[in-house]
């Protein structure tokens, strides 16, 4: 099964739900499915900033397994950090979003 | 003697970061167009450009705009709508897609090409906006 994580709300999402669980499942090749995209919202996106070491492991993780990160383009500006991202991870909007996963759809979506 | 700084930096308003103009640039973008339109232009995403302007003899008086809801593309279009108010119209059609592009940092290069659309309507409603002009000088002769 493919399913795509959208980080929708703030709390312990990226600092927990993704670091502490889906994270180093992906990296230890046992998550039981196949991630292939991660959309951000609001402060979430702080950790795609280029040198946030979370980011920096997810970062590495979606390039061997060609997952999609993308953060929300208006959360990157109103934060001032859109272009600070790691190398090759864009912003965009929700139109940009499913251009990107149109290639390789989820079966599920997941809001987190 | 200089102009004062109004990037994220300091606290001058209103400032010209990305996300204050989008802010800005959401509410001109519902407003209804000014008298002189430009023609509509498309880029390969499919985002959609118009600007509208008024004039004073050769000098602009007003911008607006319709563009899509990409939120670099409306802080692209806000910017030349309110920097090139008191422009002339020669002057303001010098204005190219790489000084927009300088003029707003902090957009990252995948999206950078949208001053190139936002550049190229602007200019669309200069020419049209130059040959109303033209018109009126011409009838006043």
């Amino acid at each position: 099964m493919k399913v795509a994580y959208i980080f929708a709300t703030q709390r312990h999402n990226v600092s927990y739900v993704l670091a502490k669980m889906i994270l180093p499942q992906l990296e230890e090749n046992r998550h039981g499915a196949d991630v292939v995209g991660m959309f951000f919202f609001e402060d979430n996106n702080y950790v795609l900033v280029d040198g946030n070491p979370i980011g920096a492991r997810l970062h590495k993780v979606a390039k061997d397994k060609g997952i999609l990160l993308m953060g929300c383009d208006q959360c990157c500006y109103e934060r001032e950090i859109a272009d600070r991202l790691f190398e090759g991870v864009p912003i965009g909007c929700f139109p940009d979003l499913y251009q990107a996963l149109s290639g390789n759809m989820p079966d599920q979506v997941i809001t987190l | 003697m200089t102009a004062p700084c109004r990037e994220a930096c300091c606290s001058v308003t209103p400032r010209l970061t990305v996300s204050e103009l989008f802010e800005r640039g959401f509410r001109r973008n519902r407003a209804a167009p000014l008298p002189i339109e430009g023609a509509a232009f498309t880029d390969a995403d499919g985002n959609t450009a118009r600007f509208s302007v008024d004039i004073t003899g050769e000098m602009i008086a007003g911008v607006c705009f319709h563009a899509s809801s990409c939120a670099t593309l409306i802080a692209y279009c806000e910017y030349l709508a309110e920097v090139t108010p008191g422009f002339r119209l020669d002057i303001a059609s010098a204005f190219s897609a790489a000084s927009l592009v300088e003029a707003l940092p902090g957009v990252p290069a995948l999206k950078r090409n949208r001053a190139v659309l936002a550049v190229a309507a602007f200019r669309a409603a200069l020419v049209q906006a130059t040959d109303r002009h033209s018109l009126q000088t011409e009838g006043s002769l």
